[in-house]
C-alpha cells in the first residue's frame, strides 16, 4: 500500500513537470527554456508535496524522501535572470581585464549601442538589458556574456566597412544570448560536476564554485570556442535579428567574407574560436534566400563613416 | 447510419474548436512598453501601450505591422516584430504548478525589464576582489549598465536611418 502511496506522489511530481516543459530534460539536451525564481518555486513544491501527501496519507518520512529528489530536479532547471547577469558581470570583467580594457570614447560607445539596441529591441528576448562595450584592442573579435553584456574590439570596428555590417555581427552576438547557448553549456557541465546549485544564494555562498563557472565560460569565450552547431546557429538567428532591425541582413556575410580574405594577415580568434569562415559563408548564403526583400534595405555606409570618423 | 451522424457531429465539434483556437489571432507583447499607434509608424498617435505578455488581437497585416486590438478595444498598428505567438509565461492562465500552489513559477513583469541600476551583484564582486580585477574594470561593467537610451532617441537614430519601423517608408 505504501508503495503505491509513494508511487501515486511520484507520477504526480513527474506530470507537474510535464507540465514545465521537461525543463529537466533540457538541462540534458540543450533546449532553451524560461527563467526560474527559486525561492518561489522552492516554496510553492513544500505545499504541493506536503498537501498531496496528506490526501494520499503518506507519512512525513517518505514526504522527506521526495523533497530530497525534488531538490536533485530543481538543481536542473534552467538558470534564472539574475543568476544569469551576475555570471555575465564577472566575465565582462574578465572580458575587460584580457582585452585591454574598455574604449572610452562617448560618442562612438554610444553609436554601438544605438544599432546593438536596434537589433536586440526584435529579437527574441527584448526585456533583458542589453549593454554593448567596446574592447581597446586592435585583435578582431566579438563576444557575448551571459545577461546580454556584448563586445566587440575596436579591431573589428576599424575592419567594418558599414552599419549593416556592425549590425550583423552584433546581431550574431545577440543570438547567443537569446538562445542561452553559453547558459546551458554552464548546466551541462554544471550536470556532469554534481553542482547541486546554480541559484544566486549558492553563488555567494560558494565563491569557488562561481569563480569554475566563470572560468569554464571565459575558456570557452576567450579560447576553445563554442560549439561549431551553436556558431551555425547565431548565424542564422542573427540574420534573421538583422532583417527584423531592417538592416540589409547580408552584413554579416559581408564582414565574414573580409575576413577571409585576412586569413594569415589578419589577428582574430575568430580563426581559432569560430568554425570555418567558408562553411559559415555558404551557410549564410543558404538562409539570405529567405530575406530576398532585405537586399533593399540600408547599409548605412556613410553614416558609419561619420560616426566611426571620432576613432 | 445515426451512429455514424453522431460520429461526424462529433468529429465537426472537435474541428471546430481546435480551428477556433489554431486561427484565433492572438498574439502577445514580447516587452513592456510596446506601442499601439494610429498610424503604421512609431511617430503617429499613442492609441494605447501594451506590456510584455499582454495579449492583442490580430485583425490584420501590412508589410511589417500588424493591426490590433487591445483587450480593452483600442485599435492600432505595431511593429509586428514586438509580438510573439507564443504566450509569454506568467502572462495568465499558469501552469498546473501554479494552479496547485496558487503560485506562478514567473511573473512576466517580475522581470529585469526596464532594468533598474544596481551594480555589481554580490557573487561578481566578490570574483572581483578574489582575483584582484583592476577596479577600472568593475567601473567600465558598471559604466556599460548605466548607459541608457531613451526611447525619442532610439527612434530618431531609427527613422533617420530609415532602420527599425522606418524601413519602407513609414514616417
Amino acid at each position: 500500500m505504501r508503495k503505491i502511496v509513494v508511487s501515486g506522489i511520484l507520477a504526480v511530481i513527474v506530470l507537474m513537470h510535464v507540465g514545465q516543459g521537461w525543463a529537466f530534460l533540457d538541462d540534458l539536451f540543450g533546449k532553451p527554456s524560461g527563467k526560474s525564481t527559486e525561492k518561489k518555486g522552492q516554496q510553492g513544491q513544500k505545499g504541493l508535496l506536503e498537501g498531496i501527501g496528506s490526501i494520499f496519507g503518506a507519512k512525513e518520512k517518505d514526504i522527506d524522501l521526495f523533497k530530497k529528489g525534488m531538490k536533485t530536479v530543481q538543481a536542473l532547471q534552467p538558470i534564472g535572470e539574475n543568476e544569469e547577469i551576475a555570471i555575465g558581470q564577472a566575465v565582462a570583467l574578465e572580458a575587460f581585464n584580457r582585452f585591454g580594457g574598455e574604449y572610452q570614447n562617448e560618442s562612438v560607445v554610444r553609436y554601438v549601442n544605438l544599432v546593438g539596441k536596434t537589433v536586440a529591441d526584435v529579437s527574441d528576448r527584448p526585456e533583458l538589458n542589453y549593454h554593448f562595450a567596446i574592447l581597446n584592442s586592435g585583435e578582431q573579435n566579438a563576444f557575448a556574456a551571459p545577461g546580454g553584456y556584448i563586445f566587440v574590439t575596436l579591431g573589428l570596428l576599424n575592419t567594418l566597412r558599414n552599419e549593416a555590417e556592425l549590425a550583423g555581427v552584433l546581431a550574431h552576438e545577440v543570438a547567443h544570448v537569446t538562445r542561452k547557448h553559453m547558459l546551458n553549456t554552464i548546466r551541462r557541465g554544471a550536470i556532469l560536476s554534481n553542482v547541486s546549485e546554480l541559484t544566486l544564494s549558492a553563488m555567494n555562498k560558494d565563491p569557488e564554485m562561481f569563480s569554475n563557472v566563470i572560468d569554464e565560460v571565459t575558456d570557452k569565450l576567450f579560447d576553445k570556442g563554442l560549439d561549431k552547431d551553436l556558431e551555425y546557429e547565431a548565424d542564422v538567428y542573427g540574420l534573421e535579428y538583422a532583417y527584423r532591425a531592417g538592416y540589409n541582413p547580408s552584413g554579416l556575410k559581408d564582414y565574414l567574407v573580409t575576413l577571409s580574405e585576412q586569413k594569415g594577415k589578419a589577428s582574430s580568434r575568430f580563426f581559432t574560436t569560430h568554425p570555418s569562415i567558408s562553411v559559415r559563408i555558404s551557410k549564410c548564403d543558404e538562409t539570405l534566400q529567405q530575406y530576398r526583400d532585405g537586399v533593399a534595405f540600408p547599409v548605412l555606409a556613410e553614416r558609419f563613416k561619420r560616426r566611426m570618423e571620432a576613432v | 447510419m445515426r451512429q455514424l451522424v453522431r460520429w461526424m457531429g462529433l468529429v465537426g465539434l472537435v474541428i471546430a474548436c481546435s480551428a477556433g483556437v489554431a486561427s484565433a489571432a492572438t498574439m502577445y507583447a514580447k516587452k513592456n512598453g510596446v506601442t499601439v499607434t494610429a498610424e503604421k509608424s512609431p511617430m503617429s498617435a499613442v492609441m494605447a501601450t501594451v506590456n510584455r505578455g499582454d495579449a492583442v488581437e490580430v485583425l490584420g497585416e501590412s508589410g511589417r505591422h500588424a493591426k490590433v486590438r487591445t483587450r480593452s478595444g483600442k485599435v492600432g498598428w505595431v511593429f509586428k516584430f514586438k509580438l510573439s505567438k507564443e504566450k509569454i509565461s506568467g502572462s495568465g492562465g499558469g501552469d498546473a504548478l501554479s494552479a496547485l500552489t496558487g503560485e506562478s513559477r514567473i511573473e512576466a513583469k517580475e522581470t529585469r525589464a526596464g532594468g533598474s541600476i544596481r551594480g555589481l551583484e554580490e557573487a561578481s564582486e566578490a570574483y572581483s576582489k578574489n582575483k584582484k580585477i583592476d577596479p577600472a574594470h568593475k567601473h567600465s561593467v558598471e559604466r556599460m549598465e548605466q548607459l541608457v537610451i531613451p526611447r525619442d532617441e532610439l527612434l530618431e537614430f531609427q527613422q533617420k536611418g530609415k532602420v527599425g519601423e522606418f524601413v519602407g517608408g513609414g514616417q
